[in-house]
This record gives C-alpha cells, structure tokens and sequence, in this order.
C-alpha cells in the first residue's frame, strides 16, 4: 500500500533573513499582472451552454425526426395520431412517474369529442402539460423516461420571474421553447431518429466567449476512443 | 474483501454463546441481547484478534408501528489492523440502550441524532438533547409512522402569494397550514440546554449566518479570556430529511436528492448511494463504467479541494488564492457541465454505470486540463506553504492524535493529517480504484499544517489517477456499454429513468472515500421492493466536524476559523 509521508520543514535561516518566501511568492503574483481578463462580463457577453446542458424544458413537436417506436406507442395509448406541428407528447405520464418530485407535473388527456364514425372517435388527446420549475431539480430522469423524445430540456437558465406563477409552464409555452431550441441547436444535440447524436461536442466550438475562462489556452476537441471518427 | 469473514464471525459465536451471525450480500452482521451489548463491544474493541478500535457510525431501524420489540440498534465498527468492518445489532427494548460513549466519544452526537430521529433514549448519555432538531420540537420524524409531508399544524399562510387581495390555491401556491417551525424561545432554549454548565460569564456566539463558518453552523464558545473553555455546536439549520425522503423516493430517484447534500463534490455522493445500491442488487457495472465513474469521482475530488483551498487561504487572509483556484476550478466545472449536462447537482451516476456516454472531445479537454493543474499546484504552494505567516497560523494548531481518529471515527484527510492511512478508496477497492496507481498521503502531527499538506497532496494524487483513467478509456472502443446489460428483463431490471426497478431483501453498507471523509450508506431492505425501508447516511462531514468540539478546547478563538477551514465540512452533507 502506497503512503506517503507528508510534513512540514522548518524554515531555513536564509529564507528567514532575505524574506524568500514572501519574494518567491510576489513572482506568482506578479507573473499574473500582465495577464488578459479572464472573467466573462455576464450578462453582456454569456458563455454558450453546452449541446447536453439541462436547461428548461420543451415539449417537442412531430416534425418528420421521431424514433421508430412512435407510431407503436401513439396507438398502444389510444393517441389521436398527430398532424406534422402538433406535440408528440402521447400522455403516457412516464415523466412523471421518473420525477423524484412528481407532484411538478400536471398531465391530462380527454377523449376526442366526436361522432361515431370520425376515424378518431374513442381516441385521446393530451390537453393540459403543466410543469411547476420552482420545483424541478433539473435532474434529467424526465427526459430519459420519455418513450417518443418528446420532452426535452434546453440550453435555456434565467428561470427568474416576478410571481410564483411565472414558474408554471404550459404546454403551448414549452411546445414554443422546444420548437425555438430545436430550430437553434437542434442539430447539435440530436440526430435523425430524435437521439443523441453520437459525436455530440464536450461544448460548442464556435463559441469563442469560452476561451476567456480557459486563459486563451482552449483544448481542441477530438476522438475519445480509438474507433471514433471525427 | 473489507468485511470479516463468516468464520470469524462464528468463533465470537462459540466464545460467548449469544451472539448470532447472519450474512447478506457480503456484509456481516452480529446480533447480541441487549444486557451484553456493552460488554461484547469492549471485548471487540480490546481484544487483540479482533481490534474494532474504530468507530464508523451508529443509528437505529424503525421495523414498523406493528412489529415488536420495535426499534433495532445498529453499530458499524472497524478494525484498522485487519482492515475489516463488522456490524453488531442489538433490539431496543423499551425504547433505550446503553450509551456507547463510554467506549467511544464519537458515539455522542450519532447517539444525539437517534434520541432525535428515533426517540430512543441513551442511558449514561452526559447531556442527551436533540442534534439537528430544535428542543421544543414534540415528534421523532424518521418514526415510520411520521409522514413524509410532516404534520401541519402551524398557521403560517404568509408563504401564499397574494394577488389583488386575493390568495392563489392549488398547483402554483403552498397550504396555509406549516410544519412546525422553531421560534426565537424556542432557539434559545435550545442554545441553553446544549450548553448547561457555563464557566464564565459570556458564552460567544459564532453563527449559523457568519460568512466565516461556510455555511449554517452555530459555534457556542465559553471563553477564559481568548481562550475556549468549552466548545458545542448547533446545527440542523439545513437539515432537509434525506434519509426519509430516501425512504419514500424510489432508487434510481434518489441520486438527485443525493446531489444536495454535499453540493461541492455532488459526484462522490452520488458515487457512494450507488455502490451501496449496486452492492443490494448484485450487479457488476460495465469496464468503461467504472473507470469513467473513476476519472468522474477524481475530477470531483481536485474540484472540492480546489475550493477548500481558496475559501481556507481566503479565511486565512491570503485573498488572492481564492481567485486563482476559482480560475482552475472553472475549467473543471466546465467539462463536467460539458459530459454531464450541470455544473453542480451534476446527477450523472446511475444504479449500474452512468446515463450517457463522454462527448465528443472530452477526454482531450480533461488531459489538457490536467497538463496544466500540476504547474498551478505549484504555484499555490510557493504562495502558501513557505510562507512565514501560513507557517505561524497553521503549524501546531489544534492537533488530532491518531486516538481521536479512532475514538471520534475521523476519515478523510482529517485521518490522513494525523497519521491514520485510511482511505476507502485502498481498502474497498471499488470501481478501478484496484487497478489504478496512487499513495495516500499522510502527515506527522496531525496539526492544521498537516491537514494542508495532506489536502494539497490529495490533488497531485487525484492526477495521477486521472491520467490512468483516461489512458486506460482511450483504449477502449465507442461501442462498449456503459450501462449494465441485464441478461434477463423479467428476473433483473436496472433502468436508466429508475421505472419499475426493484432491489432485493437485505442489508448492505457501502462507502466511498469523498473530499470530506467516508461517506457510507447502509441500506436494509425487509423485502423486494422500490423503495428503501431503511437508508442511513453516514456522513463524513458530520463525524469530522464533531472533533471540533474537542480540538479546539485550550486554543484562542482566532484558531477556530483555521480548525473549522482544514476540517472543511460542507453544511448540506452534515445536516442532511
């Protein structure tokens, strides 16, 4: 078993008559003075969050990139099948089963009210989404849960409102803020089949705010594992 | 294996006759009546063959309202010489047991918190108040009849939100009615009894909101002069009930919850719940797991550190320090918030590996990061550790003897600043840690000066762990999983989103060597299920932080900031 000793060494004579270490010590300091700024003047410049960051959430809509699975679970929950533009949210409540604070959610689905012989009758429809923020953890199971990649979470923080009741998002609120994210960084994030894109980046590198915090010293990105591609 | 042996375990079962060995999942746990439990412990902590010197923790399981006899005591001891762990149980008949602070003075405050949590009274016990509740508070909330919401009985609807004179309900809005809440009568009540017998004239209040203690503690300090008499320490101020929502939360849904106790390394929390569960359910995780899980726990580690260096030089006075280590601790944030989504409730370990693969490019941003930490360390050192005023507040203050590691159950660096090499890390060997390369660093004398060094060593060592790491995932393929695979749905099932997953009966402990100490959870399950019946948090933080009473008796007051800073407990994790 490794151990290894640490202590502490007395002081030499020397040091102690010519101040080494406080000389020794103002080099560290000084090596600094002619530095750039390193600190991002937020709000006026902000830092890009990276493709995986837990932001607010989004309800997405169907827009032609759904998995394979979608048009399964739409019929196993008796889902009206929906147009291109209208949610993906199919009501399952799956979400809020995966919530370590399942009382944030407020789901409900109603039946199609329409006459016999509409090809929709007896079908569902999710009407309400409700999710109270102020009491999310942004943990992620949610999002994880979801079997059609409907409910995601964005790049987007400032979650600072005036009243309590500007935390609760509806479900046209979170649809606009997926479509938004979506149309922004949609490629970033996932791929054809609504799915993580394999080569998701650490961070985006066309942000160039980033390099402040890393002392104009950035890494370059490449493969991690010896079969990756770039 | 770090648990004694079932043979071993037999022999005190031929020797005395009552004791009775049961095994689960590894973990081996004795059972003694209720008059000897005394009397067995000293011979485990005396008796050179089995050497239980060291005291890990002490709690109590509720088996329910309908279950007699009701309440079961449950102790965690070690033996440094054989490296082994062993639990002895006793039944809580009538609702008290013997004091344990006759053996160990560790056990006062974890006796405390089961007075507090349990209502189980402690004979012997020198002052037996309440730990991290006020005094006046009438319930014992980890009872299994006590709901999880609480009792509301307090009328407190200034929480409601009015609009236009008219009060909000439902959803987006709280009751009326309040759990009960401590008044100032109350808090002073609570400040007298924690302190009965004064000797001077003043008792020096340092706290729960002083920017000093990092957090809500609440120091209660009789001076002789500058110098502390007697020391005690409230706190609670942060208590969220963890363990209970532990308890009413299913198992992958609890790592969130874990994430908030201690919020600076949320990684090695979420690390040490899941061993525990992993360890209850059997499984071994995926290669790639474990050595991201590893690079993942170390990065955490050299974060923590890097903040308790610069909030201890800041303390100190040293204020440029705090600006240098926030500039590295930045960047290391920066690529956890890159792989994991959050810079802090980071939430990425999952009961068998964790929830994403690394990004592209992270493991070129780690290596570049930790190609550069090496040289920063040094520079930190030649502002610190030569110099002659670090060197007067630090060295000979407030010592730790290896005794107290033993007697108060110390870990981390703590233990490791006085000598003690104990790191779970080398003694479970969990993850990769068997298979990668690292010394544990220790001191001499066991002063605050020692408690540095050991700190500052502890991230050079951290380096070294991630460079393995990150050699040894290079080498592997992008299409290994990283998340266990079960064999068979119907018999095992281990979710990601944490649905439908059930752990089996038993009783496991499991730890992880934290930035604050070990981190232990001990979990008892009575049957299959998707909630715990029993999860007990040992937590580092709280067990170092008790030592402070003791420390800093005989030293000025001025020394408080230094003990409380190189002990470094982190407010979330010991309140819980």
């Amino acid at each position: 078993m490794g151990v290894k000793k640490v202590g502490a060494k007395p002081q030499t004579l020397v040091e102690k008559i010519f101040f080494l270490d406080f000389i020794k010590g103002l080099k560290t300091t000084i090596k600094h003075l002619w530095k750039k700024v390193i600190t991002v003047d937020f709000p006026y410049e902000v830092v890009v969050p990276p493709p995986r960051f837990r932001g607010i959430h989004g309800l997405r809509t169907v827009d032609g990139t759904e998995g394979p699975e979608f048009d399964g679970w739409v019929k196993r929950l008796k889902i009206k099948p929906p147009e291109p533009g209208e949610t993906r949210c199919i009501a399952c409540k799956f979400c809020q089963a995966a919530c370590p604070v399942p009382e944030l959610f407020d789901i409900q689905s109603e039946k199609l009210d329409v006459p016999e012989d509409h090809p929709h009758y007896g079908l569902k429809v999710m009407t309400v989404f409700n999710m109270d923020l102020s009491k999310c953890t942004f943990c992620g199971l949610c999002t994880q849960a979801c079997p059609t990649d409907c409910i995601i979470m964005t790049d987007i923080y400032d979650l600072s409102a005036y009243t309590r009741r500007n935390w609760v998002l509806d479900k046209d609120m979170l649809t606009q803020i997926a479509n938004d994210f979506v149309a922004r960084r949609g490629k970033e994030k996932f791929d054809e089949k609504s799915q993580w894109r394999e080569d998701q980046k650490l961070w985006p590198e066309y942000d160039k705010t980033r390099e402040k915090l890393w002392d104009f010293n950035m890494p370059r990105l490449g493969p991690n594992y010896q079969d990756q591609t770039a | 294996m770090s648990w004694i042996s079932v043979e071993k375990a037999k022999k005190l079962e031929e020797r005395f006759g009552y004791p009775k060995v049961s095994e689960s999942k590894g973990v081996v746990s004795v059972e003694v009546p209720k008059d000897k439990f005394i009397e067995f412990l000293k011979f485990l902590k005396e008796d050179k063959e089995y050497d239980f010197r060291m005291f890990l923790d002490l709690t109590i399981i509720d088996h329910g309202e309908k279950e007699d006899p009701r309440f079961q005591g449950v102790v965690i001891l070690f033996s440094p010489s054989y490296q082994q762990r062993i639990i002895v149980k006793t039944w809580a008949l009538d609702e008290t047991l013997p004091t344990l602070t006759g053996l160990w003075k560790g056990a006062k405050w974890a006796e405390r918190e089961a007075w507090d949590m349990f209502g189980i009274k402690f004979e012997g016990h020198e002052n037996l108040v309440r730990m991290l509740l006020w005094e006046t508070y009438p319930y014992h909330p980890l009872r299994k009849d006590f709901p999880l919401e609480g009792i509301k009985d307090t009328y407190l609807p200034s929480l409601n939100e009015t609009l236009r004179g008219d009060s909000l309900e439902g959803m987006f809005n709280y009751d009326r009615m309040h759990t009960a809440l401590p008044t100032m009568e109350d808090l002073e009540i609570t400040q007298k009894r924690r302190m009965p017998v004064k000797t001077s004239q003043i008792v020096l209040n340092w706290g729960p909101l002083h920017p000093g203690t990092h957090g809500t503690i609440w120091f209660l300090f009789d001076l002789d002069g500058e110098y502390v008499k007697q020391c005690d320490i409230i706190i609670g101020q942060l208590h969220r009930g963890v363990e209970k929502l532990g308890e009413n939360v299913n198992w992958q849904q609890f790592i969130p919850y874990t994430d908030r106790m201690d919020y600076i390394a949320a990684i090695n929390e979420n690390h040490a719940y899941v061993l525990a569960a992993e360890k209850l359910l059997g499984i071994d995780i995926p290669e790639k797991a474990k050595w991201i899980r590893t690079m993942m726990a170390e990065l955490s580690r050299i974060n923590s550190h890097l903040l308790w260096l610069g909030t201890y030089a800041l303390d100190l006075g040293a204020l440029t320090m705090f600006l240098y280590t926030f500039r590295e601790r930045e960047k290391i944030m920066d690529i956890i918030e890159g792989i994991t989504g959050a810079r802090f409730t980071i939430n990425y370990f999952r009961i068998g590996g964790v929830f994403a693969d690394l990004p592209y490019g992270a493991l070129d941003a780690i290596e570049h990061l930790i190609k550069d930490l090496p040289e920063r360390i040094n520079d930190y050192e030649t502002l610190l550790t030569r110099n002659r005023i670090w060197l007067s507040r630090n060295k000979d203050v407030c010592i730790i003897t290896e005794e107290d590691v033993y007697d108060y159950g110390l870990t981390g660096a703590v233990a490791r600043g006085s000598g003690v090499p104990y790191d779970v890390r080398k003694i479970d060997k969990y993850d990769a840690y068997g298979e990668v390369e690292f010394d544990i660093p220790v001191g001499e004398k066991g002063d605050s000066y020692d408690r540095y060094l050991v700190r500052m060593e502890e991230m050079r060592q951290s380096i070294r762990i991630v460079e393995q790491c990150v050699a040894k995932l290079r080498k592997m393929s992008k299409n290994d999983p990283y998340f266990f695979q079960t064999p068979d749905e119907k018999k095992l099932k281990v979710t990601i989103d944490g649905r439908g997953m059930k752990l089996p009966a038993g009783e496991v402990y499991a730890s992880s060597d934290n930035p604050r100490g070990e981190l232990g959870f001990y979990i008892y399950n009575k049957k299959d299920g998707l909630k715990a019946h029993r999860m007990r948090i040992r937590s580092g933080a709280f067990y170092n932080l008790q030592v402070f009473t003791k420390a800093i008796i005989g030293r000025p007051i001025a020394d408080a900031i230094t003990l409380l800073s190189t002990i470094d407990p982190v407010v979330g994790e010991t309140d819980r």
